[in-house]
């Protein structure tokens, strides 16, 4: 097949699926989800395909015209496009599979498996979008999906709240976005990829509002503080779908979004400095909170915050300058390697977090939907989540020779050539993620069943074991060139390579914060029921705890408090001046001429007459001047 | 002896005035509409006179339209009133108040 035909199958296909879904198999919940998992498999057949068949095209066909303007519909299928379409097949695939099992005894089956093929339609257009405004149409879209799945238990009404919360927190990301998008349109003339990088290497100047406006889009989408708070809460949703679309997939569209753009980011270097910093402090952040979190999937939603903020501040960190040859012969070359690292860290990590959620969505079967830790332990038993939820531990962590590794230290070493205060930053963090992920590792799988349902765990099916080995295998084998070279083409060139001094720094960094944060975690907590950090240092539990709810204090102050009232205060003018004086005021006005024009109106042909006459002598007195 | 223009007008205004103050005074629709017809002649007869003395035939040409338009209304109106008579049997202007606030 035709590269465009494959791609536009790629697309189509889960579309299809969710129409079919939607319009005839509503309460067929087998046969939806074996529609949908169908779907699933001809994406990542087909998109494999495409991405290792070599072939890179673009296609574009207009849809709209409006005067001069003309809005087209198309594909720009380069390296990066190849790469992400990989990840979202792969991932997919193996969240539609584990859903067969995972979701094998709910009632709305159908609608679920619906929702997972319109995400993936949704997540394809993005990926394969040409132009800013179609990323924006199948950025709605997944926020879209996103709102269905979080909501999927949707009687529970806290996962009721978490998707609106989820779907208001990105409309506000989003309205910058948009506003991003126009004033690209108004400055360059375009909003079509290709041309916005050739405007801007052709010299034009870019002012530092588009790119920061365009990352607001990525602020809300990639929950980057401050509008982090949804992702947290739209844990609510089914564990796969975390996996899917709030671990591997949808919260990375933010980055490939900005990788997108690198070039506008490129013409204004004061835009980049704000992206590392935001993604910096919400790597930061987010791992703090992660240490005083008892749900094992909440622990696993800071982990992706923080992981995104790392590739945020991967991409922040912007090009690197490296001296070629010695002497006369000594040239400069400038390597995109923020979007480069930022792409190989989002791989990596898309493949050892989905792992690690569905890893929890094994453990949280086998417990009988007990998520709290601390009522887990003793978890060993179960062999293959045990050995994959490890596998998945250890590439997170940055073992040596799992992805997390290859991509951490990418990020690492160019944060240390680039800005050292951000280095010491990330590095802490990385610390702060050993710890927390070896502490829920400890407590769900080690010392004796803390209860019940932890003591009666049971493997899932085949359908749960073989995406989690499947995406096992890809957590040890996604960091090496071998791999993600075939996945990622020309763009795995982008990556920057340590040489000598700057190498050992990083290796010994990357090792030290390994084994300081996995040793504390693994002596400091004990496998019990019990916070060993709010028992023995309260004073700091609590504290983080508080750092944890500030934003959510902050906003529902805001909201409570500041909005409402001001909404209170325009509702009360409203009501007194429009409503009152205004509406009510021109009707009383009127109301009171009738009345008095009503008086006249006696039913005398001869009072009439006399007004008649009174008519005519007025007239005649105003012509003749009298008056 | 000759009778000038100004006697003319005097009987035109006289005309007017019994006309108009038959319309003011009179309770009878018929005769308010007879003293309208009044008020209506006597417009006629000073145009006339005005033609004569100006020696123009544009006051006449106005007495024929005035002419034509009154005999019509009188077609008009009193149907109107003989219809009026048929349905509330009275032609009294007092008693015609239904319109009355």
């Amino acid at each position: 097949m035709a590269p465009l035909s494959l791609a536009l199958l790629v697309l189509l296909a889960p579309l299809a699926s969710a129409a079919v879904i939607a319009l005839l198999l509503r309460r067929r919940g087998g046969l939806a989800s074996v529609v949908s998992v169908t779907a699933a498999l001809v994406v990542a057949g087909a998109g494999l395909a495409l991405v290792l068949g070599g072939d890179r095209f673009m296609a574009s066909m207009p849809w709209l015209q409006v005067g001069g303007f003309t809005l087209t519909v198309g594909f720009q299928f380069d390296d990066l496009a190849a790469l992400m379409l990989a990840i979202v097949g792969i991932a997919g695939l193996a969240v539609h599979v584990f859903s067969l099992g995972y979701m094998h005894d709910d009632g709305a089956r159908a609608r679920y498996f619906g929702g997972l093929s319109v995400f993936m339609f949704s997540m394809l257009g993005i990926v394969l979008a040409d132009n800013l405004l179609m990323i924006f149409v199948f950025w709605e879209l997944v926020g879209f999906s996103s709102y269905l799945l979080i909501n999927h238990y949707h009687e529970k009404a806290s996962a009721a709240d978490a998707a609106k919360k989820a779907f208001i927190v990105n409309r506000v990301g989003d309205f910058g976005f948009l506003l991003g998008i126009l004033w690209c349109q108004a400055s360059l003339g375009t909003v079509n990829l290709t041309e916005i990088a050739a405007a801007v290497g052709g010299g034009q100047v870019v002012s530092a509002g588009i790119p920061l406006l365009l990352f607001c889009g990525a602020l809300g989408k990639s929950a980057q503080m401050p509008l982090h708070v949804w992702l947290p809460d739209a844990m609510e949703g089914p564990t796969p779908v975390s996996a899917l679309i709030h671990a591997a997939t949808m919260v990375a569209a933010g980055i490939y979004m900005l990788c997108r753009i690198e070039p506008l980011f490129a013409a204004a270097p004061a835009a980049l400095d704000v992206v590392l910093w935001v993604g910096t402090v919400t790597a930061l952040y987010a791992a703090l909170c992660a240490i005083v979190q008892n749900d094992i999937k909440k622990v696993l939603a800071y982990s992706t915050l923080s992981q995104l903020g790392y590739m945020v501040a991967a991409f922040g960190l912007g090009a690197l300058r490296m001296r070629h040859g010695d002497g006369a012969a000594a040239h400069e070359i400038v390597l995109a390697a923020g979007a480069g690292t930022a792409m190989f860290h989002l791989t990596t990590h898309a493949f050892f977090k989905a792992l690690l959620f569905l890893g929890s969505g094994a453990v949280i079967h086998a417990c009988h939907h007990e998520q709290d830790i601390l009522r887990m332990g003793g978890l060993r038993r179960l062999p293959v989540t045990f050995a994959t939820f490890t596998l998945g531990v250890l590439a997170i962590i940055g073992t040596p020779g799992l992805a997390g590794f290859f991509s951490k230290d990418a990020i690492l070493y160019l944060a240390l050539a680039n800005s050292p205060i951000v280095f010491g930053v990330l590095a802490l963090t990385a610390v702060l993620t050993s710890f927390y992920m070896v502490r829920m590792w400890k407590l769900v799988f080690f010392g004796a069943p803390r209860s019940e349902s932890a003591s009666h765990a049971h493997e899932g099916g085949l359908s749960m074991a073989l995406p989690l080995i499947v995406l096992a295998v890809l957590a040890i084998i996604a960091g090496y060139g071998g791999v993600y070279g075939k996945l990622a083409g020309s763009f795995a060139d982008l990556l920057p390579h340590a040489h000598g001094s700057d190498h050992i720094t990083v290796l010994v960094t990357s090792i030290a914060v390994l084994a300081i944060g996995a040793g504390a975690a693994w002596a400091f907590y004990p496998a019990a029921g019990e916070d060993a950090l709010a028992k023995r240092v309260p004073g700091a539990y609590a504290g983080l705890q508080l750092l944890n709810g500030s934003f959510d204090a902050a906003y529902s102050f805001y909201v409570a408090k500041v909005q409402q009232r001001f909404a209170m205060l325009l509702n009360f003018l409203e009501q007194i001046v429009l409503a009152g004086l205004i509406i009510r005021g021109v009707a009383g006005v009127v109301g009171l001429v009738g009345i008095g024009v009503r008086a006249l109106h006696v039913g005398s042909l001869h009072v009439y007459v006399y007004w008649f006459l009174l008519g005519a002598a007025l007239l005649w007195a105003l012509v003749t001047g009298v008056f | 002896m000759t009778i000038g223009l100004n006697a003319y007008i005097t009987l035109s205004v006289i005309l007017f005035a019994l006309g108009f103050l038959g319309v003011l005074l009179r309770k009878n629709t018929l005769v308010i509409y007879m003293c309208l017809e009044l008020m209506l002649v006597a417009s006629t007869l000073a145009l006339v006179a005005f033609s004569r003395f100006n020696s123009l035939l544009d006051g006449n040409v106005f007495v024929f339209f005035i002419l034509t338009v009154a005999a019509a209304e009188v077609a008009v109106g009193l149907a109107i009133i003989v219809a009026l008579f048929r349905r509330r049997q009275t032609v009294q202007v007092d008693e015609l108040n239904a319109l009355r606030d």
